[in-house]
Order: structure tokens, then C-alpha cells, then sequence
């Protein structure tokens, strides 16, 4: 007996109703989001800070290296007072963040996070997590106009020449994807990697890579961070907010950083592979996906910011050339998940 | 395209080796750099020295100093502008009784603008107090240059 049947016999709802309530706002949405932004936000402090021989955040608790620092700023961002600038467009610049980040969370309904977790299954929920994720730089182009600042203007101007580019190399490798395992729901693109015993990675490397990429791009990580560009334009399209609304802008990165993961280690990784109970499948996704995380937070520390001509020019015209390549493979591919 | 691939591989060989290495830096208000012969901190007044001749006012390139009149005394005293200073020395070099010195100290703290220029009587105070802290600060790390990492700290016995 599953813990959604459960919990939905006591509280007498139907089953149908409760999954994607609790899949948003449980595992593996929102309650599950706070610790690994904790997580990931204190590592990503960390790890750049080893690399250039610092100590990193330490002060707040000090004996398990710093890590309730994130805790503390967000209680100080928590209480910070929030700044509406006279110039501003008040309701779009206060409900924008607010509509980026549900829209973000919404994302978690059709992503399952383990066997059986998920908020509903359907033929297209690949599709539909995508139009999700890629509505978000929409909102952030809001963002960047409400705000009424030249900073968050070239910010948004970045947002969208990058989103375009980075969008349509992640439809690419999802579609490859999908077209290799035949379906596009998640539980079905597992359940043929489990059946086959091959993670995708394996079968179409070309198509991982790209999304990888992709996904760097989309959530701001570094070599391409050129719409937050802190050097250049201040935070980008977020620059004027501050207090629970810089929290949010600053969390919508993270969140989709860790529900594209999620999709990578459902699409390319197998999922909850090697395991098939709901409670240890849905701890081997978790930790796939930490592990996903931290890979792509530790290349701060590697890479510089690509400029914008260059990454468009790598997105258009390297990337999609091997998307290609990545459909071409998948045809070939086909055969073993049939 | 080789090339490339293999710039990308060492990028991140090289951070991933770094990883394995102690940081360089050391904790900061728990040990504390040991400063070297000459260093030019804070300027320390002491008021039973001073006979009030304001060279150290003329000289000063920034006017940080400036003479006071104080209360009870024919002489005028320097007060003491902290936020104008620039550390350059010249007041001590120059004072005929040596009533002005350097300290090793750099890192105070005020609550405001205002507070960090000092009167002669809050200054004696301040460098009084500062004189004491600096007895009592904690353990000191020596400098070498190293080879590994550039820069590595140890601690003066």
C-alpha cells in the first residue's frame, strides 16, 4: 500500500485528487526543494571556494561547516523590508516572481519523482513539463520591464535571446528522447529503460549532453550566466527586487536548475533503476539528481561567462547540428527499447 | 577540435585536484597576520607627550589632523579624523616628542560617520584602549611564500 492511498483513505479524498496536491508541495515539490536549495546553494559556496584555496562560508554554525548559512540569510531576507521603485509597474513587478516560481512548482505535478510518485501520469507529460519550464522566461521578461531600470531591460533583452536558443536545443533532446523510447510520458520512458536495463545516457549520449547544455543555459549556470552577469548588469532582470521577493527570484533558478534534473534523471538515467519499491526508488532519484546538481554548480568554478554572440553562436550553430545527430542516433536506437 | 576538448578536460582536472588541497587563507579574527617592522596602522596619540606645537597638523597631506581647542589647557591639541587618514606616516616621523606613533592595527569599527572623528580627549581614550587591545589580540601567523600554493601560514612561537 503506497503512502498516497493511504493517506487518501484517512482523509477520505480520492486518490486522483490528492496526487497532485501533495506532488507540488511534497516530494518531489516544494518540501523537498528547501533543503536541497539549502544543499546545493551552501556546496556550490563550498566547492568554489576550495578550488580557489578559501575556506568558503563558515561563521553560522561553524561545526558543520557553514552549511545553516543559507538558513540565516533567508531569515534576513525574510524580514528585509520589499522595495517597490516609484517608476515601477507596481502589480506586475510584485506578482511576477510570484507567477515565475508557481509556474516553476507547477512543473513538479507531472515530473514523478520516484515509482508511483507523481502527481498525474499522461500521454504527453513530457511536453507538458517543457511548455511549463519555458513559460518562466516570459514572466522573467516582465520582470525585467516592470522594473523600469536599464539593467533589468538588457537583462530581459538577454532572457530572451538566450531562453530561444537554449529552448529550442532542450525540445530537441527531449524529442530525441521520446523518440527513442516511443512515448513521451515519464512513467512509460523509465519503465523502457528498466525493461531494457539500459539508461539513455548510454544509448543516446548525444542527446544527454545536449539537454545537459540546455539546461545550463536555461537556469543561469556558469559559462552562461550572461543574463544575471553580475560583473555587467547587476543581477540582470532581477536587480530591483529585494527582501521575499529577491528570495524568490533567487529560488526560481534553483528550482528549475532541480526539476530539469529531475527530468534528466528520468529521461537519460533510468530513474529510479536499479530499485523498484516507492521508497528507495524514490531515494536513488533524489540522490541522482543531487549528484546532477552538484555537477553543474561545481563549473563555476571551472568556466568564465561566454559572451552573448558566442553562445548564440554555439546554441545555433554547433548544438543544433548535433540535435541532428542526437534524432539520427535515436532511429538507430529504437530497437532496443521495443 | 582536439585542442579544444583537451583544454576543456584540463580546466577541470585542474579544479578537480585543487579540491584536494587545504585552503591558503587562515581565520581571520582568531589568528591574526603578523605585521611586519614598519607597518603603518592606526595613529596613536598620548596626551601627556604632546606639547602642542601642530607640525603634525601642518604636515598632514589628507587634514585628518586638526588642532583643537580643549577646555582648561593654553595649548591647542590635534584631534583626530579616522575616515580622512590615509596611514601615510608623516605626523609621526615629524612630532618632536614622538607623542604621536603608529600601531599595527587597522581593522576598527565605528558606528558612524561622525564617531570616527576624534577630539583630543576622545582620542587619548580611543588609544588607550586600542594600546591595550593590541597586548591582548590573538595568535599571530607568519607569512612564507610556497611553492604549491603561493602563500602558507604559520604560527609565531
Amino acid at each position: 500500500m503506497s503512502p498516497v492511498s493511504w493517506l487518501s483513505s484517512h482523509l477520505g479524498l480520492p486518490d486522483w485528487l490528492l496526487r497532485p496536491i501533495l506532488a507540488p508541495l511534497v516530494y518531489p515539490g516544494l518540501l523537498a526543494f528547501m533543503p536541497v536549495a539549502l544543499f546545493i546553494i551552501w556546496a556550490e559556496r563550498k566547492v568554489t571556494a576550495r578550488v580557489q584555496m578559501r575556506v568558503g562560508p563558515l561563521y553560522v554554525s561553524r561545526r558543520l561547516g557553514g552549511v545553516l548559512q543559507l538558513l540565516a540569510d533567508g531569515v534576513r531576507i525574510a524580514f528585509q523590508e520589499v522595495i517597490v521603485p516609484e517608476t515601477a509597474e507596481k502589480y506586475s513587478f510584485m506578482l511576477a516572481p510570484i507567477a515565475a516560481f508557481s509556474l516553476v512548482a507547477a512543473t513538479f505535478t507531472v515530473v514523478p519523482g520516484g515509482p508511483g510518485v507523481y502527481g498525474f501520469d499522461s500521454n504527453i507529460s513530457l511536453l507538458i513539463a517543457y511548455a511549463l519550464i519555458s513559460l518562466s522566461p516570459i514572466v522573467t521578461v516582465v520582470m525585467g520591464w516592470a522594473s523600469n531600470n536599464k539593467f533589468s531591460q538588457i537583462g530581459a533583452g538577454r532572457e530572451i535571446i538566450v531562453s530561444i536558443a537554449g529552448e529550442v536545443t532542450l525540445l530537441a533532446s527531449l524529442l530525441a528522447a521520446a523518440m527513442m523510447y516511443g512515448s513521451m510520458s515519464f512513467n512509460a520512458i523509465v519503465e523502457a529503460q528498466n525493461d531494457a536495463g539500459i539508461p539513455g545516457i548510454v544509448a543516446n549520449p548525444v542527446a544527454a549532453l545536449l539537454f545537459f547544455i540546455a539546461v545550463l543555459l536555461i537556469t543561469d549556470r556558469v559559462p552562461f550566466d550572461l543574463v544575471l552577469g553580475e560583473q555587467e548588469i547587476v543581477q540582470g532582470p532581477y536587480t530591483e527586487y529585494t527582501g521575499i521577493l529577491f528570495a524568490l527570484t533567487m529560488a526560481l533558478d534553483y528550482a528549475k536548475l532541480y526539476v530539469l534534473m529531475l527530468m534528466f534523471t528520468n529521461v537519460f538515467l533510468g530513474g529510479w533503476m536499479p530499485f523498484n519499491t516507492p521508497l528507495i526508488g524514490s531515494l536513488c532519484v533524489f540522490t541522482k539528481t543531487l549528484v546532477l546538481m552538484l555537477i553543474s554548480v561545481f563549473l563555476r568554478s571551472v568556466y568564465g561567462r561566454m559572451r552573448l554572440d558566442q553562445v548564440a553562436y554555439l546554441f545555433w550553430a554547433r548544438l543544433l547540428p548535433l540535435a541532428l545527430a542526437a534524432f539520427s542516433l535515436s532511429a538507430v536506437m529504437h530497437f532496443l527499447y521495443r | 577540435m582536439k585542442n579544444r576538448l583537451r583544454s576543456h578536460v584540463d580546466a577541470l582536472a585542474t579544479a578537480v585536484s585543487r579540491l584536494t588541497k587545504s585552503p591558503m587563507t587562515f581565520f581571520y579574527p582568531d589568528y591574526e597576520e603578523d605585521k611586519p617592522y614598519g607597518y603603518r596602522g592606526v595613529i596613536l596619540y598620548s596626551n601627556e607627550k604632546c606639547i602642542g606645537c601642530s607640525l603634525c597638523a601642518q604636515i598632514c597631506p589628507a587634514r585628518a589632523l586638526k588642532m583643537y581647542r580643549v577646555p582648561g589647557d593654553k595649548r591647542l591639541r590635534p584631534g583626530y579624523d579616522l575616515g580622512r587618514c590615509i596611514f601615510c606616516g608623516l605626523c609621526t616621523d615629524i612630532c618632536p616628542t614622538d607623542a604621536l606613533e603608529l600601531s599595527s592595527v587597522h581593522d576598527k569599527v565605528f558606528d558612524s560617520l561622525e564617531s570616527m572623528v576624534m577630539d583630543p580627549v576622545d582620542w587619548t581614550l580611543w588609544s588607550r584602549k586600542v594600546r591595550g587591545e593590541e597586548m591582548a589580540r590573538g595568535r599571530k601567523m607568519r607569512v612564507w611564500i610556497d611553492e604549491d600554493k603561493g602563500l602558507r601560514y604559520e604560527e609565531v612561537r
